[in-house]
């Protein structure tokens, strides 16, 4: 080294240090049902690094179904307009095999709807068929370890469909979302204790997206000037926690619906970020959140369901969250939501013979 | 220690934009990750519902820098102590409906909002038009806000400025982050000039001319040109929508280039107040190289300007006249 001249010198250490920062490997991220309104809400955030972090790098895959075509190109144009850059590319399709290939991470969104008029077997029954497909093209296409995220609705059975059908997918990798249920349990007491949202804690949503889903404040905690101190000691209300409370959280996407004439994208597609940004990156020293995860009989659920627990992530692996209290009222409340599950993993089965 | 909350404000916040820009807006995306804010949406009775439901959806989402959302169809409290505002909210264009109406509309509307944020919105504040007519909605709004400086009236051709990046990072296959220095000139409409002469591109033996690399002019003054005008349309026709997407993340990029400055050596375009530069019509609201520091933007001044391109800058500056003088007789 003392044989080169200064300039030689700071080249060498300039590429020694270009070698260090070299940027990461763009990770690919698969969105279905990429035309609709939550697909359109989640896109720019993944291509801004919300769900990953700002700085690492993403190729997207976006899959909707044939009628879709035109208008899912639409979306691949304004990605492309937008001059995003952490997006290393974009691969709109209709093609399933074609969208899998090689995802490190897929975001199923796309579903059948629930329309007016239809039974809630009609709609199982098409979804089964869907999430059926689905299962196969993932395993043989996504790259090894995908982490799959399933939104659209029922959430937690076509996610469990999902994992029937794509055996070589580890049980660990299929997640179905109760982040956004998680996220609106902490406004809601933010709300109640006219506090900021990011001083509170530690709910838990337990079981099935659906309106049995178990909000439990028990284990919530504040941050406040004097330390972290209970919701339930702050709210001194516990009629309010085991009624409003729930039914608020319970309730919130019809209300949504109601304002909105549409249903939440904007929350969904952040709650989708935030999911896959913890599970990936790390939940924060001390906290926990809410995953639909495949269910190994912790708590007194049956094994087998994807119910929502609370977890800890470290290292791109969630762990339930062992150890807490379960009270009388929750445990009616898990137990009731662990059933609901239980009839729709009954009804999607009739429709697989 | 956390940093003071700016306030921003968003007009026409229960639209299609409105609904793509705000969660950008409470992730940081405009002003940067450490930055709180409080959002102030506003839009017109009929949407009150609507704008109820998005304020819900944005306490839902548990937006950490977040710090407050004040959802209001009062024009008043809605612009009280902004520090940004970005005015989405203009009546749109129907089918049947005359320019001169549409202009007639948003005439009347901008210089009722212009009275507003004058009276009410912090010192400084920025503001940022996206609704169209842009150009022509901003020069209203800052003749009827006469004590705001002009400096701070801007409209948005971010968006083209990015469709030009896209566009030449396709035609080359490289990424977007490697292109650079596009300009667009004057109205963001379609006598827009996206002009490439001094855009650059990045390689592993430095910067090289666009000209250069994509080496076919009659490309870069005839399809490249058209497609980055009518990228709008082209939108409309394959969503059946247009674009909000796209342009709420440009909105985004104007904001946080203005406020935390543009990168070195990098320009970008906006729509600013005229002062003669380049032989455009000083006091029309015409789209410039500008370079950003310290909160201000500056023309970028020295640039060669051939023959071609002073065809198509004297072309979209006389539309912009035009349009002046349509307002204007909107107001007798």
């Amino acid at each position: 080294m003392s044989s080169l001249s200064l300039f030689q010198r700071i080249v060498v250490r300039c590429g020694l240090t270009s070698c260090r920062s070299m940027k990461k490997q763009p990770v690919k991220i698969m969105v279905t049902g990429a035309a609709g309104q939550i697909g359109y809400a989640l896109v720019p955030m993944i291509a801004r690094g919300v769900m990953l972090g700002s700085d690492q790098p993403v190729i997207l895959h976006l899959l909707d179904i044939p009628p879709a075509a035109e208008a899912l190109n639409g979306v691949k144009m304004e990605l492309i307009d937008a001059a995003f850059p952490l997006l290393k590319g974009v691969v709109a399709t209709t093609n399933v095999e074609e969208a899998c290939g090689g995802v490190n991470i897929a975001i199923m969104v796309g579903g059948f709807r629930r329309k007016e008029g239809t039974e809630r077997k009609d709609v199982m029954s098409k979804n089964v068929s869907i999430y059926k497909a689905q299962a196969s093209a993932l395993e043989q296409y996504a790259a090894a370890n995908c982490k799959v995220l399933v939104v659209a609705n029922p959430a937690n059975t076509n996610a469990l469909i999902l994992k029937e059908f794509a055996p070589s997918i580890p049980a660990k990798n299929i997640t179905c979302l109760t982040r956004l249920d998680h996220n609106r349990a902490l406004g809601g007491i933010a709300q109640r204790l006219n506090i900021h949202v990011s001083d509170v804690k530690n709910v838990i949503i337990w079981g099935n997206h659906s309106s049995t889903q178990y909000p439990d404040a028990s284990h919530a905690t504040v941050i406040t000037q004097a330390g972290e101190k209970s919701v339930k000691e702050l709210i001194a209300d516990d009629k309010w926690l085991h009624d409003e409370f729930i039914s608020f959280v319970q309730q919130r996407g019809a209300a949504i619906i109601k304002a909105r004439k549409l249903s939440s994208a904007l929350s969904a597609a952040s709650a989708a970020c935030d999911h896959i940004h913890d599970w990936v990156l790390g939940t924060p020293k001390g906290t926990w959140t809410s995953m639909g995860v495949y269910s190994d009989g912790s708590y007194g659920v049956p094994p087998g369901l994807i119910y929502s627990f609370p977890v800890t992530c470290n290292k791109g692996e969630w762990s339930i969250v062992q150890g807490l209290r379960i009270d009388e009222p929750s445990r009616a409340g898990m137990d009731a939501t662990a059933k609901e599950l239980i009839e729709e993993k009954t009804l999607a089965y009739s429709f697989l013979d | 220690m956390a940093k003071d909350p700016v306030r921003v404000l968003v007009t026409g916040a229960a639209g299609q934009i409105g609904y793509a820009l705000v969660p950008m807006i409470a992730r940081g995306v405009m002003l940067g990750p450490d930055q709180p804010v409080l959002l102030h949406m506003l839009d017109i009775p009929p949407a009150a519902e609507a704008l109820n439901g998005v304020k819900m959806e944005l306490v839902d989402a548990a937006f950490p820098l977040l710090k407050g959302v004040v959802a209001t169809t009062d024009a008043v409290e809605a612009c009280t102590g902004v520090n940004v505002a970005v005015m989405v909210g203009g009546f749109p264009r129907k089918e049947g409906m005359e320019r001169k109406d549409v202009m007639s509309k948003n005439v009347s509307i901008y210089k009722s909002q212009a009275s507003a944020l004058e009276a009410h919105a912090a010192p400084n504040c920025k503001v940022l038009v996206v609704a169209n007519p842009a150009n022509t909605n901003a020069l209203i709004l800052k003749e009827f806000a006469p004590s705001i400086p002009a400096k701070n009236i801007t409209c948005l051709t971010r968006l083209d400025h990015n469709r030009a990046l896209g566009q030449i990072s396709e035609r080359l296959n490289i990424q977007v982050s490697d292109v650079k220095n596009v300009i667009i000139w004057g109205n963001h409409s379609s006598t827009q000039y996206p002009d490439v002469s001094h855009a650059t591109i990045k390689t592993p033996s430095g910067q090289k001319p666009v000209r250069e690399l994509v080496s076919d002019d009659d490309w870069l003054k005839g399809e490249f040109i058209k497609t980055v005008q009518q990228r709008g349309a082209a939108i409309i026709k394959a969503r059946k929508l247009s674009s909000a997407l796209s342009a709420a993340s440009a909105a985004c990029d104007h904001i946080r280039d203005w406020v935390l400055g543009t990168p070195e050596g990098t320009w970008v375009s906006m729509g600013v107040y005229s002062d003669g530069s380049y032989n455009v019509p000083a006091g029309l609201i015409y789209s410039f190289p500008v370079t950003c520091r310290a909160g201000e933007w500056t023309i970028v001044q020295g640039l060669s300007v051939d023959e071609f391109s002073r065809k198509k800058m004297d072309a979209t500056a006389e539309e912009l006249t035009e349009e002046k003088a349509l307002a204007y007789s909107c107001l007798s």
